[in-house]
């Protein structure tokens, strides 16, 4: 019995930081989608966002809640930014040239986290009570953040659904020609899905703090690269939506294989997650490789 | 209305026109017809901006319009309508007219246009919920026409709109452009691979090969429909 409730209160876990881990993946996806670039400097921005949490916490006592539209600001300006130098001379270049040159952004911005705020192990901490949900106590900040994303990822389904911008977008990743012929201006919608996708990264990277333990540092970004592209892929790379999905399938595999590890004798688990984790990954790429809520 | 001069352009190192003069008076139908690789869709995307000119200039409306976007020429009331259709698929019949109604202009008179287009092709108002991949080739290089026509357009390119359609299917897309040029004014140069639809439609015909324009007159002129009928009839 003691079994099952670890079991359920950890993947009750797994599902709050699913939501969060989904949202931090959605930028990866909007951009391959869009500008079918791969972000491999993905985790910088997760990175940036956590250290603007944790200035914003301890500068101006700003919690990481709030702080989500100071991150908004920030990443789009540092998106449009990078899009303007770097990235716009990359539209239909080979790939091999995009994923350096993102790779190459990634380490850049880390370095210069790194001149700046040092290499070492940085935290914060921020207490608001708990609530227990008999199976396990979940913190409030934990649930604040778990809200926080599913806000925000709504928030974008009905900016892409709702809205003329929304509707230019999914026509430019339908068909980049046809919406060129339709008077759209797909420069700028790629310079705005760049702006927006970055945005969402660095918000990922702010609520992330809410679950690290340990604290954050210029190299925390490399973990969420890997997780991510996990994510991205088992929500059909390329559609923020699946990788919003993915995020959940993520945090249920990762948070319930922890308790099922744990019941092997000599297996210390938390070593294991990521294996489980890439596991599945593979599964599911030899089962259906357009990823789980993938199309053709 | 539209006039391209001495237009020379190419993909990467590669030249493919070198030097083409080519009209589109106002309210008529002209052609450029020529075998595969002549350049003919190169001349359409070069001058919608797809593809930069890298010598040569493009009058339109009297104004030079050479190095202007895409959107931009949109904007001015020059649409196209790709090769290959280019369709929104996975969006439905309505949702691919709207985003052709996305300019400022167009979005104003959106109800208008949308009238317009259904009296033209009724079978895009009974289909207008259905998604635009799953219509007919038929179907489909309507809803493409429609499309373009959203945008409330001065003047239309089509690239090819008779390929993979059946004869009677060609009939009808090119009834519709002569219906387009008299009802709605609106001009239009077409590329086209079959002649003979060619020397039926058009005002006035350009003959392209090897990124040149080898003749050009009234269709009657400079096709020679006993020589046409020879090589694809063998009569």
């Amino acid at each position: 019995m003691v079994f099952f409730e670890q079991l359920a209160g950890n993947l009750l876990y797994g599902i709050i930081l699913g939501a969060v881990y989904g949202l931090a993946t959605m930028g990866l996806s909007q951009i391959f989608g869009v500008l079918k670039i791969v972000n491999v400097g993905h985790g910088a921005f997760i990175m940036v966002g956590a250290y603007v949490a944790y200035w914003m916490f301890v500068l101006y006592s700003v919690n990481p809640i709030l702080s989500i539209p100071v991150a908004l600001v920030i990443g789009l300006a540092l998106g449009l930014g990078i899009f303007y130098i770097v990235i716009r001379r990359l539209i239909g270049a080979p790939e091999l040239a995009s994923l350096l040159a993102t790779f190459g952004i990634g380490i850049f911005i880390e370095e210069v986290a790194k001149f700046f705020w040092g290499p070492d192990h940085r935290g914060f901490s921020w207490n608001i009570g708990q609530v227990d949900f008999g199976i396990t106590l979940i913190p409030n900040t934990k649930l604040l953040a778990f809200f926080s994303s599913v806000i925000i990822a709504l928030i974008l389904y009905m900016l892409f659904q709702r809205t003329r911008i929304g509707a230019a977008i999914r026509a430019v990743v339908e068909d980049r020609e046809g919406a060129m012929v339709c008077g759209i201006d797909v420069s700028r919608i790629y310079a705005m899905s760049f702006g927006i996708g970055i945005a969402m990264t660095v918000i990922g990277g702010i609520l992330l703090t809410l679950f690290i333990p340990v604290g954050i540092n210029p190299y925390m970004g490399g973990e969420y690269t890997l997780k991510a592209f996990v994510i991205a892929v088992l929500g059909g790379l390329g559609s923020p939506w699946g990788a919003f999905i993915g995020g959940f399938i993520f945090g249920l595999l990762e948070n319930g294989s922890y308790t099922i590890l744990g019941l092997i004798p000599g297996v210390e688990p938390f070593s294991l997650t990521r294996f489980v984790a890439f596991s599945a990954l593979l599964v599911i790429l030899l089962v259906k490789p357009t990823g789980l809520m993938g199309g053709e | 209305m539209l006039e391209a001069e001495n237009l020379e352009t190419g993909y990467g190192p590669m030249q493919i026109l070198w030097g083409i003069t080519i009209k589109a008076e106002k309210q008529s139908i002209t052609t450029i017809i020529g075998p595969n690789g002549a350049g003919k869709t190169t001349i359409l995307r070069a001058i919608m901006g797809m593809i930069q000119p890298w010598n040569g200039k493009i009058t339109y409306d009297g104004d030079d319009v050479t190095m202007l976007p895409p959107h931009k020429k949109v904007e001015r009331g020059l649409s196209m309508v790709l090769e290959g259709r280019h369709l929104f698929g996975g969006m439905t019949v309505k949702e691919n007219l709207i985003l052709g109604a996305y300019t400022k202009q167009a979005r104003e008179r959106l109800d208008d246009s949308l009238e317009i287009v259904y009296t033209l092709f009724p079978i895009l108002k009974e289909r207008s919920t259905q998604k635009a991949g799953t219509l007919s080739g038929g179907q489909q290089q309507m809803l493409a026409i429609a499309r373009a026509l959203m945008t409330r357009p001065k003047l239309i390119m089509l690239d090819e709109p008779s390929q993979g359609l059946a004869p009677i299917v060609v009939e009808q897309v090119m009834d519709t452009l002569k219906k387009l040029r008299e009802e709605l004014e609106i001009t239009i140069l077409l590329v086209e691979q079959n002649v003979l639809v060619s020397y039926h439609t058009a005002d006035y015909t350009y003959i392209i090969e090897n990124g040149q324009v080898v003749k050009e007159g009234e269709p009657s002129e400079c096709i020679d429909i006993q020589e046409i009928r020879k090589a694809y009839l063998g009569v």
